[in-house]
């Protein structure tokens, strides 16, 4: 995997098509200032690790991504194309909210909390956004749906409700439900931490076997090994700023960052 | 026995009985009660949009809507709609150069008191229900991009309709009891209709306790409804018990 | 609008406001002592009396306040000798008293369940803890289940007594001229319902605010252990 992040060199003007590009991004909330200018591109087929000690800013980072947090100022594009924002009297908005809803469509969210809708079955909730939101043949994501949860492992509970499921079960669904998107990029805010611990390795299985098959992943994270030896890039945010950034082989052996080497040395 | 016999003989379907009349008069009371329950559905959820909307007016509006039709005897309410709507109409007829009194039709006036009313505690209902649904699961339905209507269409009013099921409910059964109000306006319903037994037969115990009965039936019967309904839309929850 | 009109009828309907009030008092007060009475007998009366209560809370609350009303003073009406004989026809004469015990068993019935969920909602751990420190019977109840039952239950009880402030109005169907009675008087005299209808909610928005507030204040002063909290977030 490691071998893929040396062709990423960070040339932020360049590479206009990226998959994902945030650009001096800057949010507060009332008067914590959580962002404070991160920069960050993907390109198709990375996965990016995110790590921080929390209250790093690294979940809003990423929920800016796809708009689920309006940054107060900064530039996110998803495949080039940049989302409008408005400044409006007190806080900045979305300029068009169409164009905010077309773009989420390419881009699947995976949350800590797993957030299935409680009233849908496994399966209802996977096809959910691409018959209703994409306007797919039914018939066609039903297919493509058991597949999916097929290849998540859990392809016999697709007719039970999310609350007769494991943590890791339900996890599993939702990544099901973010892989029907056909999403050009995956974010993953924590898609671990809300699960006991003897769960916490069948969602990474998942998440290993799609950033094998070269899916752009952004994972938030406090999995030490998953981001070092899945990730082709490393990012580590302390204190609304990108601290330490590269290749996990080198920023992992050799951390530069004082904070980078203090937050090794308690995760670990 | 004797006494069995002679109250069987009022209550029932013989030829003095007023069974008939008295069967009629629930079913009047069922459908008033149906009207008004679903005119405060609809009316209920417009002042729960306006309490959850950004707009500071509307929130007041819908604030001071519950507050004054939760603090007013409902009594006040049917007089307003039944008086209030005779004159309006007489005003109207005036206007069309009719000049003879135009009567607020008895079934219309329950229907707008029961639901003005039961709207208040509709809406309260509404909001508990939109507040118990989790953030998360309306967060995953703008994350996947669904516009504002599909959102409410496919995720939002499904959720809070089931987590509303219980409080529904006990409007309802407000709304059920609260009809018996509406005998004020001479909508024959079944305790106007048990008033007009009552004073032909001077028999008033008789049909007022056998008034009680048809409302016990009713509201055990709607409670046994909703129960099931709960328990149907409940699937795919588990429960704290 | 009219606000002479509208000032006139206020000076109409505020002599029904002592009637009003007093109904209302009267029936809470009452009606209290028999809920408490029942959610008593709910609680430690074992099977018969859980099915007695039940079945008094359920005619009670399934059927309209104003058939209760009609049956106890026009159906009582009915036994007039053998009321007569037993001395109490004085009261069911009375549409005061009748509207007085149809709000007061009306009331209880409610109450009772709200009495009653308070009860249940103290923790078997605070009372086992009660207990291990020797406490047990009526120092035990008095001590740690009912202050903790009447915290439990005061908020639903605040609702209850606001709707029994609303319910004295039905009184008026039978002949009782408080406030709601004077404003159908004149409704139908003037037939100016709007303006009857402002001046009549706002005296009866008057009392419920009062109410409401004192009940906070009650509140507020029966949980100090609320107000040691901190401030949550948001």
């Amino acid at each position: 995997m490691s071998d893929r992040g040396t062709m990423l060199t960070a040339d932020n003007n360049k590479n206009s098509t990226a998959a994902v590009s945030v650009k001096d991004l800057r949010k507060c909330f009332g008067q914590l200032e959580v962002l404070k200018g991160v920069s960050l591109e993907a390109q198709e087929g990375d996965v990016i690790s995110i790590l921080g000690s929390s209250g790093s800013g690294k979940s809003t980072m990423l929920r800016c991504i796809n708009m689920l947090e309006v940054p107060d100022s900064g530039e996110i594009r998803i495949g080039g194309e940049m989302f409008a924002l408005k400044k409006g009297r007190h806080k900045t908005q979305p300029a068009d909210r169409r164009q905010v809803d077309r773009l989420r469509e390419h881009i699947g969210m995976v949350f800590q909390s797993f957030n299935l809708w409680s009233h849908m079955t496994i399966l209802e909730n996977v096809i959910e956004a691409p018959v209703h939101v994409q306007k797919r043949n039914r018939a066609e994501c039903i297919e493509e749906a058991e597949a999916l949860l097929e290849r998540v492992g859990i392809a016999e509970k697709r007719n039970f409700y999310p609350a007769h499921l494991s943590g890791g079960q339900q996890q599993r669904a939702a990544i099901a439900r973010a892989l029907a998107q056909r999403p050009r990029v995956m974010l993953f805010d924590e898609p671990t931490s809300a699960l006991d611990p003897e769960l916490v390795g069948e969602v990474l299985k998942v998440m290993r076997s799609l950033a094998e098959e070269g899916r752009t992943m952004l994972v938030v994270t406090h999995e030490m090994a998953f981001a070092r030896d899945v990730s082709s890039r490393v990012v580590f945010l302390h204190k609304g700023v990108v601290e330490e950034e590269g290749n996990p082989d080198e920023i992992f052996r050799n951390p530069n960052s004082e904070r980078f080497k203090q937050f090794l040395s308690v995760e670990r | 026995m004797e006494l069995m016999d002679r109250y069987l003989a009022l209550v029932g379907f013989g030829e003095t009985g007023w069974g008939a009349l008295l069967l009629t008069a629930a079913a009047m009371t069922l459908g008033v009660s149906v009207c008004g329950f679903l005119t405060g559905m609809v009316l209920g959820s417009v002042i729960t949009f306006m309490q959850l909307s950004r707009y500071m007016v509307l929130r007041w509006l819908a604030d001071g809507y519950t507050t004054v039709l939760r603090g007013v005897p409902d009594l006040l309410v049917v007089y307003l709609f039944y008086f209030g709507g005779t004159a309006f109409l007489g005003y109207l007829g005036g206007f069309f150069g009719y000049q003879g009194f135009i009567g607020m039709p008895a079934f219309l006036t329950g229907t707008l008191a029961l639901g003005v009313v039961s709207a208040a505690y509709q809406s309260e209902v509404f909001r508990g229900a939109f507040n118990s649904v989790a953030r998360g699961e309306l967060e995953a339905a703008s994350a996947v991009g669904m516009r504002p209507w599909p959102k409410f269409r496919r995720i939002i009013a499904p959720l809070v309709l089931r987590y509303a099921i219980p409080g529904l409910g006990n409007t309802w059964q407000l709304v059920l009891k609260e009809s018996a109000l509406i005998s004020v306006t001479g909508l024959v319903e079944l305790l106007r209709q048990s008033q007009i037994a009552a004073g032909s037969t001077r028999r008033p115990f008789e049909f007022y306790l056998t008034a009680v009965v048809l409302y016990l039936v009713i509201t055990w019967v709607s409670s046994i409804v909703f129960r099931r309904l709960e328990t149907r839309t409940l699937r795919g929850t588990r429960r704290a018990l | 609008m009219d606000f002479a009109f509208m000032w006139e009828t206020f000076l109409t309907l505020l002599p029904g406001l002592p009637l009003t009030l007093e109904l209302a008092a009267t029936s809470i007060l009452a009606g209290g002592i028999l809920a408490a009475i029942i959610s008593l007998v709910a609680v430690i009366g074992g099977p018969i009396g859980r099915g007695f209560t039940q079945g008094y809370v359920f005619v009670f609350r399934g059927s309209p306040l104003l058939v209760q009303m009609f049956l106890i003073y026009y159906g009582l009406g009915q036994f007039r000798p053998f009321l007569q004989e037993i001395g109490v026809w004085g009261i069911f004469r009375e549409p005061y008293w009748c509207a007085v015990i149809a709000l007061t068993l009306n009331t209880a019935a409610y109450s009772s369940e709200i009495f009653r969920g308070g009860l249940q909602a103290v923790s078997i751990q605070q009372v086992e803890a009660a207990r291990a420190c020797g406490m047990s019977g009526v120092l035990l109840f008095r001590r740690i289940i009912l202050p903790i039952a009447i915290r439990q239950a005061l908020p639903a009880y605040g609702n209850e007594i606001i709707l029994m402030l609303k319910a004295t109005a039905l009184a008026s169907v039978i002949t009782i001229m408080e406030v709601t009675g004077l404003a159908g008087k004149l409704i139908a005299d003037s037939f100016r319902a709007f303006e009857v209808f402002i001046v009549a909610g706002a005296i009866y928005l008057a009392i419920t605010f009062l109410v409401t507030r004192l009940l906070r204040i009650i509140e507020f002063w029966l949980s100090p252990h609320l107000r040691l909290r901190p401030p949550s977030l948001t």
